[in-house]
């Protein structure tokens, strides 16, 4: 048996691992701790740099480490001079309306999907299928042409109407396999009572898919809220821009105004900050869940 | 005819409520997804300058890409970006959850922060990186230059050479997080007893990793590729905020290849949109592709049930 002591850091610390003469026993949790930490430092540092960067004076900005002194002005300073008003109400309009949207679509389409069959049930879900692997690229010119042709282009609406195919796809997807796992039973007990359909679907199971709505409510905003490209390209007139592209034009008005540049990404990070604080866990379980279904 | 359409909706009539639970969001698909893939199609058979009428042009825009250097560039670097991404963002965050995975304390605070960058738009981390890889003045050089390894500062994003690897960095970092946390969750899920019998046939913990761990998560590990690899044929975002492609196409990627034609760094005053088309005609074939081994992969795990129609 030719065993290297560090080598037990790949499995469960129990104590008998490391009962080697030379190889300490608690050093190797202590290396684990030191590994974890140099990667939170590395996943932080920029996180941390920034905020610094924010306070700082800016003819500080490239030759101290730490500001003198923390200078909040920044910040009023940078959310007046990038109109953040205006694009995160434009951001939260876009994200509303396109969560909406495809909630409204996708929740009675994924139960239909899972309590029902009916001919070409097979056909059409695996359309549904078919349309989450459409790259968003692939898509983007064609929607440029159809949203211009409705008058559509520089629109928030029309931004929005640019995610609902692919998210509404996804959602259904998410949502039925949940329709899924609740029982059937239900369903047909209400009926017996005299239920119609849409009375089982809006009474019975809508309230217990709040789970899965929710998780569908996470995954989309955050990807409404963060998506660049499509926002980057339908939208052309400055006072419509969402927050994503707004600071992407700033880079080019700040050019080396870093603490200009800090403070605003800071701005633009803050709401899904805030909602990831508040939500972790639901965060956390929501998009890997997201992950492994879609 | 009409007995026929009556003998039809006899036959639907039962199936009335499923109909209608569909048909909305049935529609929608049809409207924002099928039919701008049908025109994409057709777009990339033409040549169109978005102003006057098209012409037709057969697959002269796919012939044109064969001879298109840029474009074999493109492809190189997205094939390259992909290849290092499964890579690295498989056995960094597998290791990383190992040791989280190795019953320390505090590993749900390792994994909220870990996290954080996850959440962050793709836009902003890169825009994040760009003022951190500044090569004169940005931290990173800075702090290089600190500790005597003056000779060593890259130029980061603006050299030809160092580009691509700082692209990778940033989608590392910024991924790390989440496919940890997968990791994460699958490991919690082999069960303690293998672990057990593995140690009592004299098994190291190195052999333990690979011969219970590894073949234990294999299906987890699989989604992990598949998703790198499909996020790494659409690679944009952080690209075009940090570099747009450059310097000199150094990290053009097919995605910001075809938007730099179709919309230009500033908005494109000649753009070939039936050429961009095809290029996102090729960036679709390789992501629906990727995306049937994923549901062949999916379908042998666990999702037989649960797709059973």
């Amino acid at each position: 048996m030719t065993i290297s002591g560090p080598a037990a850091l790949l499995t469960s610390g129990s104590s008998r691992e490391v009962a080697y003469s030379w190889w300490p026993a608690n050093l190797t949790r202590t290396l684990i701790y030191v590994i974890l930490l140099t990667i939170v430092i590395v996943e932080a540092f920029p996180l941390a740099w920034m905020i610094i960067t924010s306070v700082k004076d800016s003819h500080e900005i490239f030759n101290t480490v730490l500001p003198s002194q923390i200078k909040w002005e920044n910040y009023p300073r940078v959310w007046h001079a990038l109109d953040f008003p205006v694009h995160l109400g434009n951001s939260l309009y876009v994200t509303g309306l396109t969560v909406g949207l495809i909630l409204v679509l996708a929740t009675p389409a994924a139960y239909a999907f899972a309590r029902y069959r009916f001919p070409g049930r097979e056909v059409v879900f695996y359309a549904f299928i078919g349309a989450m692997m459409i790259p968003p690229q692939a898509i983007l010119i064609p929607m440029f042409q159809f949203l211009k042709s409705l008058h559509l282009l520089n629109s928030l609406t029309g931004l929005s109407l640019s995610y609902v195919g692919g998210g509404t796809a996804f959602a259904v997807f998410l949502m039925r396999a949940f329709f899924l796992s609740l029982p059937r039973e239900l369903g047909d007990s209400a009926r017996i009572d005299g239920c119609n359909d849409f009375q089982v679907f809006r009474h019975i199971y809508l309230p217990l898919a709040r789970p899965g709505i929710a998780t569908v409510v996470i995954i989309q905003s955050l990807h409404t809220w963060n998506e660049f490209m499509f926002s980057n390209t339908l939208i052309t007139s400055p006072d419509k821009k969402t927050v994503q592209s707004a600071v992407f034009q700033a880079v080019g008005q700040y050019s080396t105004d870093y603490t200009a540049l800090c403070t605003g990404l800071i701005i633009a990070l803050i709401p899904v900050v805030l909602v990831y604080i508040a939500l972790q866990r639901q965060f956390i379980s929501g998009l890997t869940a997201g992950a492994l279904k879609g | 005819m009409a007995t026929q359409s009556a003998s039809l909706s006899l036959r639907l009539r039962p199936h009335l409520a499923p109909i209608l639970f569909i048909a909305p969001a049935g529609v929608a698909l049809l409207l924002l997804m099928a039919v701008p893939i049908a025109d994409a199609v057709l777009l990339s058979l033409q040549n169109w300058n978005g102003m006057g009428p098209p012409t037709w042009a057969g697959l002269g825009n796919y012939t044109k890409l064969l001879s298109d250097e840029t474009f074999f560039r493109a492809l190189g670097h997205t094939a390259y970006f992909t290849f290092c991404t499964v890579i690295l963002q498989t056995i960094l965050p597998l290791l990383a959850a190992s040791l989280l995975n190795s019953g320390i304390r505090g590993s749900s605070v390792f994994r909220t922060l870990y996290f954080m960058p996850v959440v962050i738009s793709l836009a902003i981390s890169g825009l994040l990186w760009a003022m951190l890889f500044e090569p004169n003045f940005g931290p990173i050089n800075n702090f290089l230059r600190a500790i005597g390894l003056r000779a060593y500062t890259p130029l980061w994003l603006a050299g030809q050479n160092s580009v691509m690897p700082s692209v990778i960095i940033v989608s590392v970092w910024q991924s790390f997080g989440f496919y940890l946390v997968i990791f994460f969750a699958a490991l919690q899920n082999v069960p303690r007893e293998l672990y057990e019998a593995a140690e009592l046939d004299g098994a190291n913990a190195w052999s333990r990793f690979l011969n219970v761990t590894v073949p234990t998560i294999w299906p987890v590990t699989l989604i992990v590729i598949v998703l790198n690899t499909i996020n790494g044929i659409k690679v944009f975002d952080q690209i075009w905020v940090m570099t747009a492609g450059g310097p000199n196409y150094a990290s053009a990627t097919l995605a910001t290849y075809l938007y730099s034609i179709a919309f230009g760094a500033m908005g494109a005053s000649n753009s070939r949109l039936g050429y961009a088309t095809a290029i996102a005609i090729v960036i679709l074939m390789l992501s629906v592709v990727v995306s049937l081994i994923q549901i062949r992969l999916g379908r042998r795990r666990n999702l037989d049930s649960e797709l059973e129609l």
